[in-house]
């Protein structure tokens, strides 16, 4: 069981990646740039949120 | 010498789309399990792939305690999630038995009914784990990865995409 929210969404993010990759591109090139872009802004995309969120809720 | 003349207006030729028959038959075995369907259009690499993405993603939301859905009749959206889990096919079996003991997929009405409060007291047990909610996400998006699969193969099998 992993713990770690940051190690669950980068998994999450790069297994979703990798499946969109092979999914909708051919050559390896572009699949690896697709699993990069997507994986890569899912996580960067969840921490701006998460950090954005940070100073809620008002105390 | 001249240059062979190449006719741009032609556009290449479609994948060749197989029998109906073979169409259902590369659906049903991607429902079957993630990536056979692939496989049985010649897709190895591709099927392997997504094999072991689903079944990554499935085996970690067992790991973290994530629950199958039950339709309730009450919410009418555990139905879509409920669908949603079947999709994984029939490996989601086992995220049923761990979670309720035994295959079961509809809540019954009655809140008194004790079968009904059985299997929400089985259901308390996991989403009292920290990370139930992350288990429940990785199983239903195993879920929606494998209908994804399975339009794919159809896809490939209709001759709509190589």
């Amino acid at each position: 069981m992993i713990r770690s929210h940051f190690l669950n969404l980068s998994i999450f993010s790069i297994l979703v990646g990798v499946f969109f990759a092979f999914l909708t591109q051919t050559g390896t090139r572009e699949r690896l740039r697709v699993m990069v872009i997507l994986g890569g802004s899912m996580i960067v995309l969840s921490l701006l949120v998460a950090y954005v969120m940070y100073p809620f809720p008002f105390r | 010498m001249t240059e062979p003349v190449v006719d741009q207006t032609v556009p290449d030729a479609a994948p060749a789309a197989l029998p109906m028959g073979q169409a259902w038959m590369a659906c049903g075995l991607a429902w079957l399990l993630p990536g056979l369907g692939h496989l049985y259009l010649g897709r190895r690499r591709r099927a392997v792939v997504f094999c072991m993405v689903v079944t990554a993603m499935f085996g970690l939301g067992l790991a973290s305690d994530g629950a199958a859905t039950l339709a309730d009749p009450r919410l009418p959206l555990t139905y879509l999630a409920t669908a949603d889990n079947v999709a994984t096919g029939p490996i989601e079996v086992l995220s049923r038995r761990l979670t309720y003991g035994r295959l079961v997929y509809r809540l019954p009405y009655d809140e008194a009914d004790p079968e009904r409060l059985e299997l929400l007291g089985r259901l308390r047990v996991k989403v009292a784990a920290a990370t139930h909610e992350y288990g429940s996400t990785f199983l239903l998006t195993a879920g929606l990865m494998n209908i994804l699969l399975i339009l794919d193969a159809w896809d490939i099998a209709t001759g709509r995409k190589s």
